[in-house]
């Protein structure tokens, strides 16, 4: 499994989740099939809700770890 | 100008394409605005994205693809929440426990079938009516109801052993809540265990009878396991075996075989190892070092296939066993008893002949002639032989007591002050004076008094004490198979002797066996006949080097003493007169008996056999002169004996007085002669006093 890591500091929301959701968008096919996993990097505090919440709805798997300098969103293939 | 009015057309044409565009991407904006809030973001913001932007990154399109995920999403959600409530409906449906749905104010919500079952199985409309009335058929609702608590505290709540209409549940009532968290609902699921708790109940009673009947068992039940540990053991085996139960487990089966008896030991481990099971006889060792013989079974215990110990069941048989070996001896005594009889009825015939003569003889010789003093000797030889006879006749039952009641005190104390004399040991009694009346034979009970004496001063050639005590008890219970239950005055005689062997105990009742050189082996034979002649019972403890008990066992009688009847008799024959019909089939007994009734003075007839008697009396009656006495031999083999011949004889002459002779006093006609028609009795042999004094009495009754 490989992981796409997105580094989208220094940008806030909406464009935050849009860049979020264009990519998951089109790595559908192959989250759902436990191929890759996205990474996202951000310091936008409303990110860390709304990309996870969205990807949730989506069905994906979400995992946020806090680090040292922003928050790293990891979106992985969800329950088919 | 023509240029001039086509700039102005396009001007104008380029500004309303300029106020479409402007109106589009407003449009998208806010459509995009309207997506972007649905996602739960906030608006995009005209200085984040140009125009320009706007259309290249195609929010719309992003979000619009969002939204096909999530719906594809949510359908599948869907899915699985159509099919995990049809799971759900098919356990509620189907659950064997009856499930409840309460709302805040505990009316009934939604039910399943078990449910209907349990509580209202011919009730419809169950729904929205309060629970009180559907599940606990009560009017008005319970103030402290432990289901209400779920809607005050969250918190679920489980009653157990639950009581409605008589029958018993578990409950447990879990709360519902809605999206804001509040309790709106809950579920109450019951278990009835009304089932589970009757056959606890019926398993609980079973349990108390078989251990009612363990723990009270007579018999002695223990579980082993294969070390030959004890697994567990009951009342009775404690008792018996004196161990308490704190004790037990530091024991093995090898604790309490005793060591003689290996075997046993052996037993046991065989039947853990595999091999049939089935009766054993054992012989234990108590705590206190006793033996006791026990009789039972063992049988595996297993579990599957494999044994894991043995379970005993086992009586103690010790006791009974030495009542056996008593009645055994005793048969055994009583059938040599029946061959001594033989032997000593035929002797006591020859021996009156021989007596009778001598006695007869000795009349007539002068007491200063040799001959006199060998007839003296004769005599006394005979007599001892006639004492032989008689002692065997006793052991043989033939010595049928003749009884009459007396006072037991003053007949113990002189027969065993008579075997006294001469002893260098002293006498110690215990004689109460209350003591019981006994209906005795004197002369027998005397003997038998005589003998144990005797044998306690042979049991002490060192000197020592002879201790002498009686006293009145009530026997039950330990010796019923050999005495009946009842009063007894209980004779014991103990001595301070050598003791006897363990080996030689259980013989010394036995006729002709001795330790005593000089012994006849008849004494204590013929004591206990006499004991038993008395349905009573005689037994022995003796410890070598400590003493020996002899302990008598007499039935006794209410009422007063009778005095003793001591008659002196007189030494001579009494001189008669009258007619004698003697009766017998053996002629020497005829000859000297008749030269006895001749020498004192009475004139005699003879008979041969019963019809010869009748014959010849019946005869006399007609004459003027008919016989006054007649004397019947009681048995006349082939012939008719004196028991028919009386009988005839009264029948012809009710007052004829007729005396009974035999050798064999067995009959019971020798000791109640009356009852058969004899108005005496004489036992052979005799002396010519002791037929005179016989004669005598009946004529002058006469």
């Amino acid at each position: 499994m490989s992981v796409i890591k997105y580094d989208i500091c220094g940008q806030i929301c909406p464009s935050t989740l849009l860049i979020a959701l264009k990519e998951i968008n089109d790595y559908s096919q192959q989250l759902m099939d436990g191929e890759v996993t996205l990474a996202f990097y951000t310091d936008n505090r409303d990110a860390v809700t709304t990309i996870p919440e969205s990807a949730v709805n989506m069905g994906y798997k979400v995992n946020v770890t806090k680090k040292e300098k922003c928050y790293m969103i990891e979106i992985s293939g969800g329950q088919k | 100008m023509i240029y001039e009015d086509e700039i102005r057309r396009l001007t104008s044409e380029n500004e309303e394409l300029q106020k479409k565009y402007e109106t589009a991407i407003g449009y998208i904006r806010k459509k995009v605005d309207q997506l972007l809030t649905v996602m739960g973001t906030s608006p995009l913001k005209s200085e984040e994205l140009d125009d320009k932007t706007l259309i290249g990154v195609d929010p719309i399109g992003i979000i619009s693809n969002s939204f096909v995920q999530i719906l594809k999403h949510l359908n599948r959600t869907n899915e699985k929440l159509k099919i995990t409530n049809e799971e759900i409906k098919a356990i509620f449906e189907s659950a064997g426990m009856g499930i409840l749905v309460v709302d805040r104010d505990m009316r009934v919500v939604s039910y399943n079938p078990m449910l209907k079952e349990q509580f209202f199985a011919d009730v419809s409309g169950v729904i929205g009516q309060p629970c009180y009335k559907t599940i606990c058929n009560l009017k008005d609702h319970i103030e402290d109801c432990p289901f209400r608590k779920i809607f005050e505290t969250g918190e679920h709540v489980q009653q157990v052993k639950w009581v409605i209409n008589s029958r018993y549940y578990n409950v447990v009532g879990t709360p519902v809540k809605d999206d804001h968290g509040n309790i709106t609902m809950a579920v109450l699921v019951y278990m009835d265990i009304t089932e589970r708790i009757l056959a606890e109940e019926a398993l609980r009673k079973s349990e108390e009878r078989y251990r009612d009947l363990f723990e009270n068992a007579n018999d002695l039940i223990q579980c082993i396991g294969p070390d030959g540990s004890f697994l567990y053991v009951n009342r009775a085996w404690c008792e018996t075996l004196g161990y308490s139960l704190e004790e037990v487990p530091d024991l093995t089966i090898f604790d309490i075989i005793h060591p003689e008896c290996s075997e046993c030991g052996s037993e046991f481990k065989n039947v853990v190892f595999g091999e049939k099971a089935g009766r054993v006889e054992a012989k234990f060792i108590t705590r206190d070092g006793r033996e006791i013989i026990v009789e039972g079974n063992i049988s595996n215990i297993l579990e599957g296939d494999r044994s894991v110990g043995t379970r005993g069941i086992f009586r103690d048989i010790t006791e009974k066993r030495e009542t056996d070996e008593k009645l055994l001896k005793a048969e055994k005594i009583e059938s040599l008893g029946v061959l001594a009889g033989g032997i000593a009825h035929d002797f006591n015939n020859l021996l009156n002949a021989v007596i009778g003569n001598i006695d007869l003889a000795l009349t007539f010789s002068n007491p200063d002639a040799e001959i006199h003093q060998r007839l003296v000797r004769a005599e006394k030889a005979a007599l001892l032989a006639k004492d032989l006879t008689s002692q065997l006749l006793t052991f043989s039952k033939g010595g049928a007591p003749i009884k009459k009641v007396v006072s037991i005190v003053g007949l113990i104390r002189d027969s065993a002050g008579f075997a006294m004399r001469g002893a260098n040991v002293g006498c110690e009694f215990s004689l109460p004076a209350d003591l019981w009346r006994v209906e005795v034979d004197e002369g027998q009970i005397s003997q038998v008094i005589n003998n144990l004496v005797i044998n306690a001063v042979q049991a002490m050639p060192e000197g020592g004490l002879v201790h002498v005590s009686a006293e009145n008890i009530f026997v039950e219970g330990l010796n019923l198979q050999l005495i009946k239950e009842g009063e007894y005055v209980k004779i014991t005689i103990k001595d301070e002797g050598v003791g006897i062997s363990k080996e030689n105990i259980s013989r010394i009742f036995e006729p002709y066996f001795t330790t005593k050189q000089t012994g006849s082996g008849l004494g204590l034979a013929t004591t206990y006949s006499i004991i038993r002649g008395h349905d009573g019972l005689i037994e022995v403890e003796s410890n070598v080097g400590a003493g020996t008990a002899f302990y008598i066992y007499i039935p006794a009688i209410a009422g007063k003493v009778e005095g003793e009847d001591n008659i002196e008799k007189s030494r001579l024959p009494e001189a008669g007169r009258g007619k004698v019909l003697l009766m017998d089939d053996e002629e020497m007994i005829r000859e000297t008996a008749g030269d006895m009734l001749k020498y004192m003075g009475y004139d005699v007839a003879f008979a041969r056999d019963g019809h010869e008697a009748i014959h010849v009396y019946k005869k006399a009656m007609g004459s003027d002169c008919p016989f006054d006495v007649v004397i019947m031999d009681l048995t006349i083999p082939g012939g008719m004996g004196g028991k028919e011949a009386i009988l005839r004889l009264l029948e012809i002459d009710p007052g004829v007085r007729a005396i009974v002779s035999s050798g064999y006093s067995s009959d019971p006609i020798m000791a109640n002669h009356s009852q058969y028609g004899f108005a005496g009795v004489v036992a052979k042999p005799y002396k010519t006093k002791d037929l005179g004094e016989a004669l005598k009495k009946i004529i002058s009754e006469g």
